[in-house]
């Protein structure tokens, strides 16, 4: 198994768009805290910036695409044709010939996908925190190492949830609609929570709760909202490896 | 060894395997002869645990490709092109697949120099021409200095240069004690390279033996070929 996480590390991170994605999920999110800093200290001073609590969180969710493109890339990469004259040639079949063994394929790709979101989240949220603390130390109740821990941990399960929807799909566009989009432009989430507070418990906001204080109408403990995520997680990756084993290369 | 027993597989509601059983001997090259479409590739698949069969079994070395627990130190195949992610450079494919299967890295320079992409190892996959592209995928077979080899149409998009190194190749490494088993649509070449032949049509083994056995009265593989298949390829 130790070799396979080597080889699965190896190809993660031999990939172009894994770095794009790690670079637009490190540096976006102290980009925006520096580039917004003065409207946000000056809606602080004349008291239209409302609750406070959360907004050192709010700075850091943006580093969440990082493993949302962590977790599609490492699937869609393995369905790119090699070149455009054999559209059937694929590193998916270099891969199962090498690990035929497909549940431990998928075990190692997700033990290196969640290591390096993880990481990598960590690194982005720290850095952020850091910067924000200096714009606006004094103002907002300072960062919780718990709900820090919290954000990581959504961030990186939601890269383990884009990863397990990308095996069920083979299609990275999928995926990225619905979690992206979903989560940035329209969101069929929130809609359905204004609907019924059971939308709350939806994969792509209920990791909210692990790290904001206030989010949408529904309050949720960090706890039940780590575990309901975790149990969405686990069951769309039990489904992708049932499909992945069961379908043909 | 390969053993391949009573293999069937459906697609869709079409049989396109009936039975097919043959062997392919360590120290012998068995060219798998066959017109377009007659299960050649379906078969290789199997054998490589790609895709499943209805029924019957397919063994490298007396257990199935997925039994192995480092299975490129066993077996290498080339199925289609380089089977490399078109971003990735020659060297950077060649290094993960290496270290899935805990080969030394060392072994990646060597594969490199023994199918002459020495010089191109740092050029992405995607600029490679078809013929790279060939020489990358037997490179990522050799890797593991496997025992037995399986290629799908190897020759496809070789120059000639490259047809006759392919063929110096395959002949070293049956001499050596290797199993080889080739696919192929071309007669001529396989008559060339094979000690052993198998022919395929329409999903069902329609001859298997020594070349000069298939062969028999007939002039040529070619002619031998279209008796045994009676001619039904491709009509022009």
């Amino acid at each position: 198994m130790v070799n396979l996480i080597r080889a699965e590390l190896l190809k993660l991170l031999g990939l172009p768009t894994a770095w794009v994605g790690l670079a637009v999920g490190t540096l976006i999110a102290p980009l925006l805290a520096l580039l917004n800093a003065g409207s946000i200290r000056a809606a602080i001073e004349d008291g239209s910036y409302g609750f406070t609590g959360d907004l050192a969180y709010n700075s850091i969710q943006i580093v969440m695409l990082t493993g949302l493109i962590l977790g599609v890339v490492t699937v869609s990469s393995e369905f790119t044709p090699s070149s455009a004259d054999s559209p059937g040639d694929r590193q998916l079949t270099t891969t199962l010939l090498a690990v035929p063994r497909r549940s431990r394929l998928v075990a190692a790709k997700g033990i290196v996908l969640a290591g390096v979101v993880a990481a990598q989240g960590t690194i982005a949220a720290v850095a952020t925190l850091l910067l924000v603390e200096a714009e606006h130390g004094g103002s907002y109740p300072a960062a919780e190492p718990a709900r820090v821990a919290g954000a990581v941990l959504e961030w990186t399960l939601l890269s383990l949830l884009a990863y397990a929807l990308t095996l069920i799909f083979r299609n990275g566009i999928v995926t990225l609609t619905l979690l992206i989009v979903n989560a940035g432009v329209v969101s069929f989430s929130w809609l359905l929570l204004k609907v019924t507070t059971l939308g709350a418990y939806l994969p792509d906001i209920v990791g909210k709760h692990m790290y904001l204080s206030d989010f949408g109408d529904v309050r949720i403990h960090p706890v039940v909202a780590g575990t309901v995520l975790l149990a969405w997680v686990t069951a769309l990756l039990a489904l992708a490896v049932r499909i992945f084993r069961r379908r043909e290369a | 060894m390969i053993a391949i027993d009573g293999l069937t597989r459906d697609r869709g509601k079409t049989r396109i395997l009936h039975e097919v059983s043959f062997q392919a001997r360590p120290g012998r090259v068995t060219g798998f002869l066959g017109p377009n479409g007659a299960g050649k590739t379906s078969t290789l698949r199997i054998l490589l645990g790609l895709d499943r069969p209805q029924t019957g079994t397919a063994l490298i070395d007396g257990r199935p490709y997925a039994a192995w627990d480092r299975p490129l130190t066993v077996t290498g195949a080339v199925l289609d092109g380089s089977g490399a992610h078109r971003s990735r450079t020659a060297r950077a494919h060649l290094r993960w697949v290496a270290a899935s299967n805990g080969l030394p890295r060392a072994r990646v320079a060597e594969v490199l120099d023994l199918v002459g992409l020495t010089t191109d190892a740092g050029k992405r996959a995607g600029r490679f021409s078809l013929g790279m592209s060939r020489r990358l995928g037997l490179a990522t077979a050799l890797l593991g200095d496997p025992r037995v080899l399986i290629l799908d149409e190897p020759i496809n998009g070789l120059d000639p240069a490259g047809i006759r190194w392919m063929r110096t190749f395959l002949r070293g490494a049956a001499a050596e004690g290797r199993t080889v088993l080739l696919s192929s649509h071309l007669m001529g070449e396989l008559a060339e390279t094979a000690d052993d032949v198998v022919i395929i049509d329409r999903g069902r083994i329609v001859a298997d033996g020594t070349l000069a056995e298939v062969v028999g009265t007939h002039p040529t593989l070619e002619d031998a070929f279209l008796a045994h298949t009676a001619g039904e390829g491709t009509s022009w």
